[in-house]
């Protein structure tokens, strides 16, 4: 999913003022990415970037050429649109299973619009593979497994997960790298092939876009801020408990 | 199937219309307007745009989902090695109060290894039935033995809805669910209601980093899930009598198969930065004494926080420059931040005004740092802060 | 010059003129940071702070001080290096940091009115909401502009925009005698016999008192990408600078920097530089209309680059990898600071074709003298940072080593044609080597001017010069 953390919204009529012609990766997506380079990098391999969304996106896989990745695909098609979390995980299910096989599957932590983190899960379950995610740190990497660290509120799990699998890895599990403009030339011609519901395996309409997604947005509507001062008056012992209060009433005690 | 269908005839000021959407899914082609892939459907262009020029259709699907046969509220019990997390107690809460309106039960699932006291636990907060599925083979959370178990009671049960705590293993194991049984999952809900009449679930949760909040409904399909953070929702208060029944579930051992293995488990190194601290404390020059310091930092402990400060504290060598707030320093972004004895200069303050709450603590009442706090108290912090630490032990019951 | 002594009867007074207890600070009322300014090394309290809210505030505590020959120094944000605002004569000192409002945005002839104290962070997020942009950007956001005019400031887009002195036209000034005029005017163009703004821009607060500028705009280019550019040793990336600056496009930036103060700044801000895997970096900087016209303004730069032997050119193109990037550029100093025990710090400036020299010229330096040297800055201008690092060494031994290395450096800038300070100013500490490589004449020009605006000296005296 293309997007930047940057998204500003109209004071007046609440909604988005998007950039439209700046199409960059999502800023998560960069870690999975950085984290597949390093992985390469060490036990050799080949990375494919997949995503979905219309033409313009073809950039966001232009600019993972330039970072090092081998291969890329867009899944693009009006059908796909307007895809809820399900139905978005299911054509990138559906996409991935069209590219062929695969031993790893990285996905950022979540998008920056819908920052939902539930695509990841979501597409290891269509492909039936094992999946861990919050990883904080790699291990280590054989030929059938992978040892991860899994990040817990309290403590980290250290998780053996056998190929094929799904990793969502946090961010800043590692400093992404620039994009190099010697690479970005060197791949200016690389193709990007397009996948349609045509290229599916599963060419069902009904399980795509809006008719593929069980959540539907009734309507969206900004925030109401948090603009308003409140004194806490009185002696120290009256201000203390009105602070106590208030903060138990916040859930923060 | 549903779509949008664009009445051309309808529309007076194309580009108006286009403008209408937050997604710039919208153009003009050819005196059209058009929606390319992009569109999330958000509805914005039918409810806010020219009367009747944006049509929402949905086509009936051939089998109408039959909804009186999904009956209840169910919670997903979070816990690790026995213990439950308190976010459990919160959806329990809300599980009721969702349930009541339905006239229906509330169901609590348990999936552990040697979780019976926790059962039990769970029979102090007024739930109709808690299944355990109890197995050495779920003692730790593996995705796909758990999903197994988790399938198998939906299947069984057939709840109206289904709560899931935010936590780590809860925003893994809630959206496998919801792909197996192709249902929808609403994360990070804030706000949650049912309707009574449709048994849907009215599903409340901010995007875009919270620039935007969206209500989202699952009209078609059952269960319905969502997810829910720590300390969004009221706890259900415990009873002293028990209630609800205990209901004792087994699972072939086949479904139990996982191709994770858990190694080893080791305690987290304690979280130093300041970035990611979700309560501060913060330091400033007013703070004199280095027994004022210590004492802040004893508060920052007892919200679970961390100790900062401004340059002049860095200087004098107090604090460490990482634990320095500032333009100069690392900008924070905390649920809390208690500033103390600071004035609020600039640079300060655009390092920590994105905060959601900002307490500031100080004797001067034209200190500038009033001007950016939620909760200001004016007074002497060497009298207020004893207190507070004080107060905040006898609520904590310590 | 003997002073008169400040006494209580001239607190009363002031608190008079001004009326405001809280804006007059007295005795123990005075905090210790208006006895110096960031890097500290000069210290000196003053008698009285008075917080201005007005030109009139300040003309009428000028027009008490020169009746009654007590020495002014007048404070922004103290964010200098050089001890500028500190009152080593102590008396009065005005902090205009109150004074800070935009006063107004003029859209047809693109200016900006402001008062003093207005911080460039403020204009910087003001001018942007508007499309718009003042060019002048030094590292420091949170000094105010009149401290940015008092120095000339000039940051890291002169290379194509030019310093603080190029954006100002028009300034309201309190002259010691406590009378407010105005130099200058909002236009364009001007030979109106002396410039007497230009005169004031740069003089550091020891001819006026600045109360109020109108600042020239520019329309604010909608891309900017920056190129960070490893090379495998400083020397490559040195010599590759006066090639850019020949090409036809134009970086609005380049900066040098070195390995080991990338890993500081990593240390400081507990953040990973996006690359430290090379010895030495150019950072440039690119900005334009569209992405096609930046990317064909970079391109042939990154291929010069290239040719001159750069192990690759990494782009930086999204907010998230700017920040990255700059965020740590900014923190340099702090993160150098950081580093060491104390340091001192040069900011001389040589014909940007001698850079490299210059360049090549502080580990030599450091070396013989046994002294920790780091630097880093603006290798597109010329204008070059290095800071003395005390470390481990007494403070009798780093006074020793430092004072011979500036020495040393100033000697070394002065031969190839360089200047004492690009844009940090003389002020207290940098008086001696102005002394020392200025044409004796130049400065006997500098006392006269300062003569005719201060005859009683008491605009921030001992800095710059000695009268």
């Amino acid at each position: 999913m293309p997007g930047s953390s940057e998204v500003k919204v109209d004071p007046d009529t609440g909604l988005l003022i998007r950039d439209g012609d700046n199409v960059k990766m999502n800023p998560y997506d960069l870690f999975a990415l950085e984290t597949a380079l390093r992985l390469k990098k060490e036990k050799g391999g080949e990375i494919t970037v997949l995503s979905m969304g219309p033409q313009a996106a073809k950039a966001v896989i232009e600019e993972a050429f330039a970072m090092g990745a081998d291969h890329g695909a867009l899944l693009s098609d009006r059908r796909f649109g307007g895809a809820d979390v399900l139905a978005t995980s299911y054509a990138l299910s559906q996409g991935i299973k069209a590219l062929g096989d695969f031993d790893l599957i990285l996905c950022g932590k979540q998008t920056t619009d819908g920052d939902t983190a539930q695509v990841g899960p979501e597409i290891s379950e269509y492909l039936e593979i094992p999946a861990v995610a919050n990883v904080t740190k790699i291990r280590e990497v054989t030929d059938e497994t992978m040892t991860v660290e899994m990040d817990m509120p309290n403590q980290l799990e250290v998780v053996e997960v056998a190929f094929p699998c799904l990793l969502t890895v946090e961010k800043d599990i590692y400093q992404p790298r620039l994009p190099s403009y010697v690479l970005k030339k060197a791949t200016a011609d690389r193709k990007i092939p397009i996948y349609s519901l045509d290229d599916m395996d599963d060419q069902d309409e009904n399980n795509y876009g809006l008719s593929g997604s069980p959540t539907q947005v009734k309507k969206i509507f900004p925030p109401e801020t948090n603009t308003t001062q409140t004194m806490l008056e009185g002696t120290a012992e009256e201000q203390a408990k009105k602070l106590t209060t208030t903060l138990a009433d916040l859930k923060l005690i | 199937m549903a779509r949008l269908k664009v009445h051309q005839d309808k529309i007076d000021d194309p580009e108006a219309l286009v403008a209408v959407c937050p997604f710039g899914s919208m153009s003009v082609k050819d005196g059209n307007v058009v929606i390319d892939d992009s569109c999330r459907m958000c509805l914005n262009c039918v409810n806010t745009g020219p009367k009747g020029a944006v049509e929402f259709i949905v086509e009936k699907k051939k089998k109408p989902l039959k909804k009186e046969r999904w009956q209840g509220v169910a919670v997903y019990v979070a816990q690790v090695d026995g213990e439950i997390h308190p976010v459990t107690y919160e959806l329990i809460g809300k599980a009721k109060e969702l349930a009541g309106k339905l006239h229906q039960p509330v169901y609590a699932l348990l999936i552990g290894s040697q979780v019976q006291a926790a059962a039990k636990e769970l029979q102090h907060y007024g739930i109709d039935k808690i299944f355990v599925y109890d197995d050495p083979k779920l003692a730790r959370f593996a995705i796909e033995p758990y999903t197994a178990v988790f399938e198998r009671f939906i299947k069984q049960n057939k709840p109206n809805s289904i709560l899931v705590g935010a936590t780590t293993v809860g925003r893994q194991l809630a959206p496998r669910v919801a792909a197996r049984m192709r249902t929808g999952l609403t994360a990070d809900t804030t706000i949650l209601d049912m309707d009574a009449k449709s048994t849907d679930l009215s599903q409340i949760r901010p995007a875009f980093g919270g620039n935007i909040i969206a209500h989202i409904v699952t009209p078609n399909n059952r269960p319905q899930m969502a997810t829910v953070r720590y300390k969004v929702m009221d706890a259900a208060p415990r009873q002293e009598e028990i209630s609800g029944e205990i209901v004792e579930k087994k699972i072939n051992e086949k479904k139990l198969v996982s191709n994770e293995k858990i190694i080893d488990i080791i305690p987290k190194p304690a979280e130093q930065s300041i970035e990611s601290a979700d309560v501060l404390v913060a330091a400033g020059r007013g703070v004199k004494s280095k027994a004022e310091l210590d004492q802040l930092k004893e508060l920052a402990n007892l919200l679970g926080g961390q100790l900062a400060g401004t340059r002049p504290l860095v200087e004098n060598g107090w604090i460490d420059v990482r634990q320095q707030i500032g333009l100069s320093g690392r900008t924070v972004r905390p649920k809390l931040i208690i500033c103390v004895g600071i004035s609020g200069a600039i640079q300060f303050i655009a390092g920590m005004d994105n905060a959601d709450n900002i307490v500031a603590i100080n004797n001067d009442p034209k200190a500038t740092i009033f001007k950016s706090a939620h909760y200001c108290l004016v007074g002497d912090q060497s009298d207020i802060i004893p207190q507070l630490i004080a107060d905040i032990k006898a609520r904590k019951g310590e | 010059m003997a002073y008169k002594t400040f006494t209580k009867e001239d607190y009363t007074a002031i608190l008079d003129l001004i009326n405001d207890n809280d804006r007059v600070l007295y005795q123990d009322a005075i905090q210790e940071e208006y006895g110096h300014d960031e890097l500290g090394g000069t210290e000196s309290l003053p008698d009285v702070v008075v917080l201005a809210a007005s030109t009139a505030d300040v003309s009428k505590v000028m027009t008490y001080a020169y009746e009654n020959n007590i020495p002014v120094t007048a404070r922004g944000a103290g964010t200098g290096l050089v001890g500028a605002c500190v009152p080593i004569e102590h008396g009065i000192l005005i902090d205009i940091s109150k004074m800070d409002q935009i006063l107004e945005l003029d859209e047809d002839n693109l200016t900006l009115t402001v008062q003093p104290g207005v911080l460039l962070m403020t204009i910087g997020d003001y001018t942007a909401e508007h499309d718009l942009f003042f060019p002048p950007d030094p590292g420091e956001k949170s000094a105010t502009i009149a401290g940015n005019i008092a120095t000339n400031a000039g940051g890291m887009r002169a290379v194509k925009y030019g310093v603080t002195r190029d954006f100002v036209r028009e300034l309201e000034v309190v002259l010691p005698t406590g009378k407010v005029v105005t130099f200058g005017g909002k236009v364009v163009k001007n030979s109106s016999g002396l410039d007497l703004k230009d005169l004031i821009i740069g003089s550091e607060g020891i001819l006026g008192i600045i109360t109020k500028a109108v600042l020239k705009l520019l329309p604010a280019p909608k891309k900017v990408i920056s190129l960070l550019v490893p090379f495998p040793t400083l020397r490559q990336a040195i010599d590759t600078v006066p090639e850019i600056v020949r090409s036809e496009n134009v970086p609005i930036a380049i900066e040098f920097m070195e390995q080991d103060v990338i890993l500081d700044a990593e240390e400081y801000l507990g953040k990973k530089f996006p690359d430290h895997s090379a010895d030495a970096y150019l950072l440039l900087r690119f900005d334009g209309n569209t992405d096609e016209e930046v990317e064909k303004a970079y391109q042939p730069v990154a291929d010069l680059c290239l040719k001159q032997g750069a192990v690759d050119v990494f782009i930086s193109d999204t907010q998230e990898r700017e920040d990255s990037i700059w965020k740590a550029r900014s923190a340099f100093l702090e993160a150098i600071k950081g580093s060491t025990t104390d340091m001192d710090e040069l900011d001389t400036v040589v014909p940007r074709s001698k850079v490299n020299e210059m360049v090549a010229y502080f580990p030599e330096v450091s070396k013989e003298q046994g002294i920790r040297i780091k630097s880093f800055g603006h290798a597109g201008d010329g204008n070059l940072h290095a800071y003395m690092l005390k470390d481990d060494l007494s403070e009798a031994e780093f006074q020793k080593r430092m004072t011979k290395t500036m020495e040393l450096v100033y000697e070394k800038a002065h031969n190839l044609g360089g200047l004492v300070s690009g844009e940090h100013g003389i002020g207290y500490a940098k008086k001696r080597y102005l002394k020392e490589t200025m044409d004796p004449v130049n400065l006997e020009l500098m006392r006269g001017i300062k003569k005719t605006f201060d005859p009683k000296n008491i605009l921030n005296p001992n800095k710059v010069f000695d009268v």
